[in-house]
């Protein structure tokens, strides 16, 4: 009974890993530049095709596969924010919603034309995907699963050391304080923008290795990776990186315990277990706004 | 002895900014030489603001000419201008409240020349934010706010700054110091353009001043030449 309980706890945490790592993109995105990235699970699935090509017909171990792509993000990122969302800053919220949107069909059914609708895992990590560590006789944990939660707790600590001890960092806190006064002193906002996308173009590619890595992925998983994603960011509370791990294990766990009783149960209890918090918790667990 | 009048370091021609079809700045001429202090005077809405804010090409479009040390940087974006020793002390000193004093200042050096002053020479400047580095700047009070907005621009290393109204809601004793540090900071050659709404201040320090009413420059000279009627006939228009 206590075995259950535990193991069912950690398999949540575990999988809330995986849901932090998705929703870190977009916790920045929202934190710095205040905007709702509709498109933010397409990415994550783009780059999941795109890692998938890489493993199947080059062959290559995935992890060398993400080093590979994290430039690539990194600079999709950046002129995506420079050549096109840019364009909708300043204007009303509405603007940069319409223009994701447009962004998540296109993706959708670019994938859809090029891969067809089967659903794809990830290969080419070796055992990783397989492996388990017995913590008691009762108790595995998943090396895979642990990694992608050490990942999420890694890259949690790696942007918050960014934004608060780096140059660079100090400038995308300056502008998500007050874009006017930063253009004002020189400080241009275009620039900084373009460089925190860079950054999340980073983290997309992150989470779309351990999600293609952890589960399957097909051309239209993208607005459910979105909906988890955007879950963990309100229920840890909006600017706050810690908060959005927190979300995601909290999504994770709830989900893990729904799936205990019933698998169907899975997605809802998550759902339902968001909705209630948000009722009781408006501005979510760690709010910074 | 003969005295050659100097290159100016600002030479604005024919200046307009529109907001729309709005003319808040009409045709304004308008020179500072290195080691000048240009006072600009005039009532609320006179233009002062969009005036300062057309030279770093922030706020309306702008029409005319703007040279800054023989170049034209009519075009050039805001941080280019501020690369080039052009220094806003912005109305309302807009700091970045969650950044720390520290991190604010450090915004200056970022942006600027690369040549100025550092934070510790500011905080020799304002010994009381020495303490307050690591604070938010929200937290400050308005004068502290102030001295950190000047000290962002110092940092920056300008030849030129261009102060908007940096003694609105300050204690006089306060205003008294940044007035004294403008005056420091000007016999090191930086020009210094202050626009401000208390009139007897801003003639006081400067060398020259403009008075603007409603966009256009409606006089200008040299403070003791000129007499306190006639500013303030030129003050409120009549
Ligand atoms: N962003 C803006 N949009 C439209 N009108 C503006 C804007 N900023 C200033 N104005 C108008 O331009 C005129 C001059 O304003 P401003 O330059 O702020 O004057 P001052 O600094 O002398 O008080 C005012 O009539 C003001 O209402
Ligand atoms: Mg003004």
């Amino acid at each position: 009974m206590i075995d259950t309980i535990a193991n069912v706890l950690l398999q949540g945490i575990l999988l809330g890993g995986l849901y932090a790592l998705f929703a870190l993109g977009l916790s920045f995105s929202m934190g710095v530049m205040r905007f709702v990235n509709i498109a933010h699970g397409d990415f994550i699935v783009l780059v999941s095709f795109l890692l998938l090509v890489l493993t199947t017909a080059l062959g290559l171990n995935v992890f060398v596969a993400l080093i590979l792509v994290l430039p690539v993000t990194f600079a999709g990122g950046f002129l995506l924010q420079r050549f096109l969302l840019q364009r909708a800053a300043g204007s009303d919220v509405l603007l940069p919603l319409l223009i994701t949107f447009g962004l998540s069909i296109i993706i959708q059914n670019g994938l859809l034309q090029t891969f067809g609708a089967d659903s794809h895992v990830l290969a080419g990590a070796g055992t990783l995907q397989t492996a388990s560590i017995a913590l008691t006789s009762g108790i595995y944990i998943g090396v895979l699963p642990l990694l992608t939660l050490l990942t999420a707790v890694a890259l949690v600590l790696g942007l918050d050391r960014l934004l608060n001890y780096t140059r660079l960092g100090s400038h995308i806190r300056a502008v998500a304080d007050d874009v006017a006064a930063a253009d004002l002193i020189g400080l241009s906002s275009g620039r900084v923008y373009a460089l925190a996308m860079g950054i999340v173009g980073v983290t997309v590619a992150i989470a779309a290795c351990f999600m293609g890595l952890n589960m399957n992925f097909d051309p239209t998983s993208g607005p459910d990776r979105l909906l988890i994603a955007f879950e963990a960011v309100v229920l840890g509370g909006l600017g706050s990186l810690w908060g959005t791990l927190a979300g995601g294990i909290v999504l994770g766990i709830a989900q893990t315990v729904g799936a205990h009783f019933d698998t169907a149960w899975q997605l809802i209890i998550g759902h339902v277990v968001f909705l209630v918090l948000f009722l009781l918790r408006p501005q979510g667990l760690f709010p910074k706004y | 002895m003969v005295i050659t009048p100097s290159a100016p370091l600002l030479a604005v021609e024919k200046l307009s900014v529109f907001y729309d079809q709005f003319r808040a700045v009409d045709s304004v001429d308008l020179t500072v030489t290195p080691g000048e202090i240009v006072s600009i005077i005039g009532a609320n809405g006179a233009g002062k603001s969009s005036f300062l804010k057309a030279i770093v090409g922030q706020g309306g479009r702008v029409a005319g000419s703007i040279r800054f040390d023989g170049q034209d940087i009519a075009a050039w974006p805001t941080s280019r201008i501020v690369g080039a020793g052009i220094a806003l002390v912005p109305e309302g000193r807009r700091l970045f409240p969650t950044l720390t004093v520290e991190e604010n200042l450090r915004l200056g050096w970022d942006v600027g020349r690369r040549g100025g002053m550092t934070a510790e020479e500011v905080f020799d400047l304002f010994p009381m934010l020495r303490e307050k580095r690591r604070v938010p700047a929200g937290q400050l009070s308005g004068g502290q706010q102030q001295m950190v907005a000047l000290g962002r621009a110092l940092l920056s290393d300008p030849r030129l700054m261009l102060c908007d109204e940096i003694s609105l809601g300050l204690a006089p004793a306060i205003v008294n110091d940044l007035y004294a540090l403008l005056e420091k900071i000007n016999r090191r050659g930086i020009g210094i353009v202050l626009v401000e709404q208390d009139i007897s201040r801003a003639l006081n320090v400067a060398h020259r001043f403009y008075c603007f009413l409603e966009g256009r420059v409606s006089l200008a000279g040299v403070p003791r030449a000129t007499g306190r009627e006639t500013v303030m006939k030129h003050y409120f228009g009549s």
